[in-house]
C-alpha cells in the first residue's frame, strides 16, 4: 500500500467513523458531528481465525484525536461479515473489506485475551497479566450495553475487560488503585488480572483492564431504588418501618468505603494539607460557584451563604488529612455481591488529566458524594410521582436515614465520625449540589430543584 | 413384581431424603380417632390417605413418647412408652405399615440429650448414687463447673446447675431445670441410648431427627457445645444404623449456623440431614426488602457438604426462630436487620403460621412454596400450612401455631367428633381463616385452591430429582428485585426466576452458557424464546416466579 493510498484509506475511514460515533454512547459530542479527526496512532494487528484455515479478522487499533479529545477506537476488519456481526458494521472501505465494532468480535476479543495471558508487546502494545491471575481465554465473549464512558466485554461468567474509550497520558487511577487494593487483598474491589497500555505522548498510557467479574452483583443505585420505590408505595410508614428500608445496607457500604479509604491510606501516599493547600481549594470550589451563580440565576440567591460557609473553612486552621479517594464517587459506583459491598470505576472524571485524577484529596469528598447521591436516589422517582409533596417529605426522611446509616457505618470502621468534621463536609456537598445545579439547569431543567433544595437543606442545618 | 398377598417391598433407596418432600405433623393436632379431644396415631394412620394425595413422601412426627409434658414431649419420661393419650405400640407400627404401603416413609423426634426428671433412670440417680443410674446424669457438689457454657433459656433459668435435695448434689441442665442432662461420658449411658434407637428401628421406624444434639458432651474451658466427643458418639450411632438398618436417615437438630452445622455431617458418616436455620427468616427478610441479597448471600456462606448429605429447609414449623446463634460480630448481618425493622423484630420470636404472616396472601404464598420446593435442600412442610390455615395469638406463642387440622365445615372442624369443650386446644374460628371457610374438603373441591396447588407444585418438583441433587448456581439477574438461579443434575436442568418485588419486575438474564436452549415453562408447558447470546429478557408479575425446565437441545436437521 502506497502512502497515498495509506492517506485515502485513513480520510475514507474518517468519513465512515463521522457516521457512527455519534451513535456510540462513550462519544462525547454526541450534539455536535466529529468534525476534525487526526490519528494519533494506527496499528493493524493480525489475528489468527479459531476454527478455521482462513485468514482471520485484521484489528484496526485506532488512537485517534477527535477535535481534541484522544478516544481509543477498535475496528474489525474482514472481507466478508458474518450475520451475527451485522449489528456492529461501520461501514464498507473499498479495497481494505468490511469493518465493524471489534469488541463484538468474539475472536479479536478472544484473542486479546491470549495476547494477556502470554504477556506479550505487539507493535507498541504491551499486554500485561496480573502475577498468578486465573485466565480463562476460552469464555465466550459479551459486550455489556448501557455503558457511559468505556466500553466493557465480560468473559464468560468471572472476567471482565474495560476499555477505555477517552484516554489521557499515564497510568489510569481506576488500574493504579484497584491493582494496589487487589494486592493487600482488600475485599472491597473487583481483584485486577491483568491490563493493556501504549505510550500516549511518549507516556505509557492504560488502555484497558481485565478485572474479576461480580456477576451477582447489583449496582447500589438500582437497590436504593428498589428501598424507595418500596416506601413511596407505602406512603403512611416512616422510613424505618417499610419492609425495603435501606438502612443497613447504607450501614455496611459506610463500613466498606471506610475500609477501602484506610486501605488507600495504608498503600497510597498521604500528606496532610497546608493552609496554602486548603486555600486552593476553598478557591477552586469559590470558582465553581461564581461560574455556577452567574449561569443558574435560581443559584444567586444562596450564593452569599454558601460562600460564607467555604470562607469559614478557609480560615478554620485544622489540618487536611490527604489521600488517593475515589473521586466520583455515588451509589452508582458500588455493587453489592453476596459477599458485600464492593467499590467499582476509581478512574476519577474521564477525559480530566491523569494528574488532577490521581491528585490527594480529602476521604470526606469520597463520603459527600455518596450523601448526595442517598439525596438524589429518595428524589429520582418524585419526577413523575403523583401526590408529590406528601412523598417530598417521605424522600427527605429516607436520605436522612440512610445518610445517618452511612456515616454510622463510616465511623464504625474509621474511628471516627465524617459528622464531625460538620464543616468540611458541608462544603464539600455544598460543592457538589452546586455542580449538580449546573449539570441539572443544561441537561434536565425539572431537576434543578433537587440539588437546590439540598442546597438550602444543607444551608438550614 | 409382586407376590399376591405379600407385602410389596421397597425398594432400597439409600439416598431417599434427599429428593424427599417432609410434612411435619402434630400427632396432637391432626386427627382424633377415639372421640377424647386430642390427636393421636390411629387419626394420623387414618389421614395417610391425604398426604399420599398431596404427594408427601416422608411423615415427621413431633415427640411420641410417655412424657409429663412439661416441654411439648421433649421431656421424655420413658423412651419405650407412647404416650398414652396419641396411642400405643400397636397403634405405631400399623401407623409404620400403613405409610410403607403407601411408599411413605415416618421419622419422630428423639431428645438424647436429657430426659425428664420424671424418668426412672433420674429417679434412681437421685436416690441411689451408688447404684446402677447413679451416673447417669451430670452431678457436682457445686455449680461452678463449665461455667463457660451459655444459659438457653435466660428468661427462665438462671444456672445450668440445679440443686437436688434429694441426692445433696447439683445437676447439670443446658435446657429447662426439669430436663437433667444424661451423662454421656459414662458408657452405660451410650449404651443405653443406643438400645432406645434400636428398640424403635426394629419396629419400623425409618429415621430420627435428634433434638438438641450439640449438647452431649461437656468439657471446661469450653462453650460445652460441638465438642468432638459429641461428634464421636453420633458417629458411633451412625455406623450401628449402616450396618443394621441401611434405608434410614438422622436428621440433626442444631441450630447453629451452616458453618458449624456441617460438622453434623461429618465425611457423610455422621447425621444424613442437618436444619438450615438461617435460611428460612432470610427468604421473609429478603421479600420484605424486595432484593435478593439476604438469600444469595445465605446460600454463598452456606458450605459445600458431603454428597451423600442433605439440608433440611423450612418455611415455618412448630419452633420459633431463635437468635441465639447470632453472636459472632461477623455474622451480624442478620441481628442488625432485624434490629432496625419493628416488624421484622416483632415476629422473630412470635410463632405465626405462614398465611397471617404474609397477610394472607396468595401470591404471596405460591412464592414462599415456590422457593421452599426449589432452593437446595428437602423442603419440610408444616401442617396446615398447605389450606393457608391461621393461627391463634390469643393462645399464646405456643399453642398459637398448634390448633386442630381444619378437615371439613363440620363440627370440630371434622379433627374429632367430641363435645367442642373437651378439644385440646379451640379450632379456629375467625372469619378469615375459620375452618368452616377454609378446610381441607372445601379446598379439595375447588381445583383453583392453595392445596390443589400446593399439590401440583411438589408433583412437578417430583418430576425433577435436581431439586433434591441438583447443584445450585445463581444467576446474577440485573435486577436486585429478581432471585434467579439455576438448578443441574445431569440431563436435568431447571431455571426458576422469582420476583420478590409485590411490582411487576422485567429482568435481563446472562444465560449464555445455555445459547440455542429452549426454555419449557414447567407448569403449562409453554415453549418459550430460544435463548441467544444477548440478555435473556423475562417480566414477571409482583410476586410472580417461573420455573423453566431447560432441555439439552436436539440436534437440527
Amino acid at each position: 500500500m502506497t502512502s497515498d493510498a495509506e492517506g485515502d484509506v485513513i480520510a475514507q475511514l474518517a468519513d465512515l467513523l463521522r457516521e457512527w460515533l455519534p451513535k456510540q454512547r462513550w462519544f462525547a459530542g454526541k450534539d455536535r458531528e466529529a468534525r476534525s479527526i487526526r490519528v494519533v496512532s494506527r496499528r493493524d494487528l493480525a489475528i489468527s481465525a479459531v476454527d478455521s484455515d482462513d485468514a482471520g479478522p485484521t484489528l484496526l487499533h485506532l488512537i485517534l484525536d477527535i477535535d481534541g479529545t484522544v478516544y481509543q477506537i477498535l475496528i474489525g476488519v474482514r472481507p466478508e461479515l458474518p450475520a451475527q456481526l451485522d449489528h456492529a458494521l461501520v461501514g464498507h472501505l473499498e479495497g481494505f473489506g468490511m469493518l465493524y465494532d471489534a469488541t463484538h468480535d468474539q475472536t479479536i476479543m478472544r484473542q486479546i485475551l491470549v495476547w494477556i495471558r502470554d504477556d506479550v508487546a505487539l507493535d507498541g502494545v504491551t499486554f500485561r497479566p496480573e502475577p498468578g491471575a486465573a485466565i480463562d481465554v476460552d469464555a465466550p465473549s459479551l459486550v455489556l450495553v448501557g455503558e457511559q464512558s468505556n466500553t466493557s466485554v465480560v468473559y464468560g461468567e468471572h472476567a471482565i475487560l474495560k476499555l477505555f474509550r477517552i484516554l489521557a497520558p499515564g497510568t489510569n487511577p481506576d488500574l493504579e488503585i484497584t491493582r494496589a487494593l487487589t494486592e493487600i487483598g482488600n475485599p472491597h474491589v473487583a481483584a485486577v488480572r491483568g491490563w493493556i497500555e501504549a505510550p500516549l505522548e511518549g507516556v505509557p498510557t492504560t488502555l484497558g483492564v481485565l478485572q474479576e467479574f461480580l456477576r451477582n452483583g447489583s449496582d447500589g443505585w438500582a437497590l436504593a431504588l428498589t428501598s424507595v420505590r418500596d416506601l413511596f408505595a407505602e406512603g403512611d410508614l416512616h422510613a424505618g418501618e417499610v419492609g425495603g428500608d435501606f438502612a443497613a445496607e447504607s450501614e455496611r457500604l459506610g463500613i466498606a468505603t471506610a475500609d477501602v479509604h484506610l486501605a488507600l491510606a495504608q498503600a497510597l501516599p498521604t500528606s496532610v494539607a497546608a493552609s496554602r493547600a486548603v486555600s486552593e481549594l476553598v478557591a477552586s470550589m469559590r470558582a465553581r460557584l461564581a461560574a455556577a451563580a452567574s449561569s443558574v440565576p435560581n443559584l444567586q440567591p444562596h450564593a452569599a451563604a454558601i460562600d460564607s460557609v467555604f470562607d469559614a473553612l478557609a480560615s478554620s486552621q485544622e489540618p487536611l488529612q490527604l489521600q488517593r479517594v475515589h473521586g466520583d464517587y455515588h451509589l452508582g459506583q458500588v455493587m453489592r455481591t453476596e459477599a458485600g459491598w464492593v467499590l467499582l470505576d476509581f478512574e476519577g472524571e474521564p477525559g480530566a488529566p491523569i494528574e488532577e485524577r490521581a491528585a490527594l484529596s480529602s476521604p470526606l469528598r469520597d463520603v459527600a458524594g455518596m450523601l448526595r447521591s442517598f439525596d438524589y436516589a429518595s428524589r429520582y422517582l418524585l419526577a413523575d410521582h403523583p401526590g408529590a409533596p406528601q412523598l417530598e417529605y417521605r424522600a427527605t426522611e429516607w436520605a436522612d436515614r440512610n445518610r445517618d446509616a452511612f456515616c454510622v457505618g463510616y465511623a464504625k470502621a474509621a474511628g471516627r465520625d465524617p459528622r464531625e468534621e460538620h464543616l468540611l463536609l458541608r462544603a464539600f456537598q455544598l460543592d457538589k449540589a452546586v455542580y449538580e445545579v449546573v449539570y441539572e439547569a443544561r441537561n434536565r431543567p425539572g431537576w434543578v430543584h433537587i440539588p437546590l433544595g439540598s442546597i438550602e437543606r444543607l444551608l438550614a442545618a | 413384581m409382586s407376590v399376591p398377598g405379600a407385602e410389596p417391598e421397597r425398594p432400597v433407596d439409600p439416598q431417599w431424603y434427599k429428593r424427599a418432600v417432609f410434612y411435619e405433623v402434630l400427632v396432637r393436632g391432626f386427627a382424633d380417632s377415639n372421640g377424647d379431644g386430642t390427636g393421636d396415631l390411629k387419626g394420623l394412620t387414618s389421614k395417610l390417605d391425604y398426604l399420599q394425595w398431596l404427594g408427601i413422601d416422608c411423615v415427621w412426627l413431633l415427640p411420641i413418647y410417655q412424657s409429663p409434658l412439661r416441654d411439648g414431649g421433649y421431656d421424655i419420661s420413658d423412651y419405650f412408652t407412647i404416650l398414652p393419650e396419641f396411642g400405643d405400640l400397636g397403634d405405631f407400627v400399623e401407623l409404620v405399615d400403613e405409610a410403607h404401603k403407601r411408599g411413605m416413609r415416618v421419622v419422630a423426634d428423639l431428645v438424647m440429650n436429657h430426659t425428664s426428671d420424671q424418668h426412672p433412670w433420674f429417679q434412681a440417680s437421685r436416690e441411689d448414687p451408688a447404684g446402677p443410674y447413679g451416673d447417669f446424669y451430670v452431678w457436682s457438689d457445686d455449680d461452678t463447673r463449665y461455667r463457660d457454657a451459655r444459659i438457653i433459656f435466660v428468661d427462665t433459668e438462671k444456672s445450668n446447675w440445679t440443686f437436688d435435695p434429694v441426692r445433696q448434689q447439683y445437676y447439670w441442665h443446658r435446657f429447662f431445670a426439669h430436663q437433667p442432662d444424661l451423662n454421656f461420658e459414662n458408657p452405660a449411658v451410650q449404651e443405653a441410648m443406643l438400645a432406645v434407637l434400636r428398640f424403635w428401628l426394629d419396629l419400623g421406624i425409618d429415621g430420627f431427627r435428634l433434638d438438641a444434639v450439640p449438647y452431649l458432651y461437656e468439657e471446661e474451658g469450653t462453650n460445652s457445645e460441638n465438642l468432638p466427643r459429641t461428634h464421636e458418639y453420633l458417629k458411633r450411632v451412625r455406623k450401628e444404623i449402616d450396618d443394621l438398618y441401611p434405608d434410614r436417615v438422622l436428621l440433626a437438630e442444631a441450630n447453629q449456623w451452616p458453618a458449624d452445622v456441617v460438622q453434623y455431617f461429618g465425611d457423610g458418616d455422621e447425621c444424613h440431614m442437618a436444619f438450615h436455620f438461617p435460611l428460612m427468616p432470610r427468604i421473609f427478610m429478603a421479600v420484605r426488602r424486595e432484593q435478593r441479597f439476604p438469600i444469595s448471600e445465605s446460600l454463598a456462606q452456606t458450605p459445600d457438604i458431603p454428597e451423600t448429605c442433605q439440608w433440611g429447609i423450612f418455611l415455618r414449623n412448630h419452633d420459633e426462630l431463635t437468635l441465639e446463634m447470632v453472636t459472632d460480630d461477623e455474622r451480624d448481618y442478620m441481628w442488625a436487620e432485624y434490629a432496625q425493622d419493628p416488624r421484622m423484630k416483632a415476629n422473630i420470636g412470635i410463632r405465626r403460621r405462614l398465611a397471617p404472616l404474609l397477610d394472607n396472601s396468595r401470591d404471596q404464598m405460591e412464592l414462599f412454596t415456590a422457593l421452599l420446593l426449589s432452593l437446595p435442600g428437602s423442603p419440610v412442610l408444616y401442617y396446615g400450612d398447605e389450606i393457608g390455615m391461621g393461627d391463634n395469638i390469643w393462645l399464646g406463642d405456643r399453642d398459637g401455631v398448634r390448633t386442630p387440622m381444619q378437615w371439613t365445615p363440620d363440627r370440630n372442624a371434622g379433627f374429632s367428633n367430641c363435645d367442642p369443650g373437651r378439644l385440646y386446644l379451640p379450632v379456629i374460628m375467625d372469619p378469615l381463616y375459620g375452618y368452616q371457610g377454609l378446610n381441607v374438603e372445601a379446598q379439595m373441591r375447588t381445583s383453583t385452591s392453595l392445596l390443589h396447588w400446593t399439590r401440583r407444585m411438589i408433583e412437578t418438583r417430583k418430576r425433577h430429582p435436581t431439586f433434591g441433587c441438583g447443584s445450585f448456581t445463581e444467576l446474577g439477574a440485573s435486577n436486585p428485585s429478581v432471585l434467579a438461579f439455576v438448578r443441574e443434575f445431569g440431563d436435568d436442568r431447571v431455571l426458576c426466576v422469582n420476583n420478590l418485588s409485590r411490582f411487576p419486575q422485567p429482568v435481563e438474564l446472562d444465560l449464555r452458557r445455555y445459547e440455542g436452549v429452549v426454555p419449557v415453562e414447567m407448569l403449562g408447558g409453554m415453549h418459550f424464546p430460544r435463548i441467544g447470546e444477548l440478555p435473556y429478557l423475562l417480566t414477571l408479575p409482583g410476586h410472580g416466579f417461573y420455573w423453566f425446565t431447560l432441555p439439552t437441545p436436539r440436534d437440527e436437521g
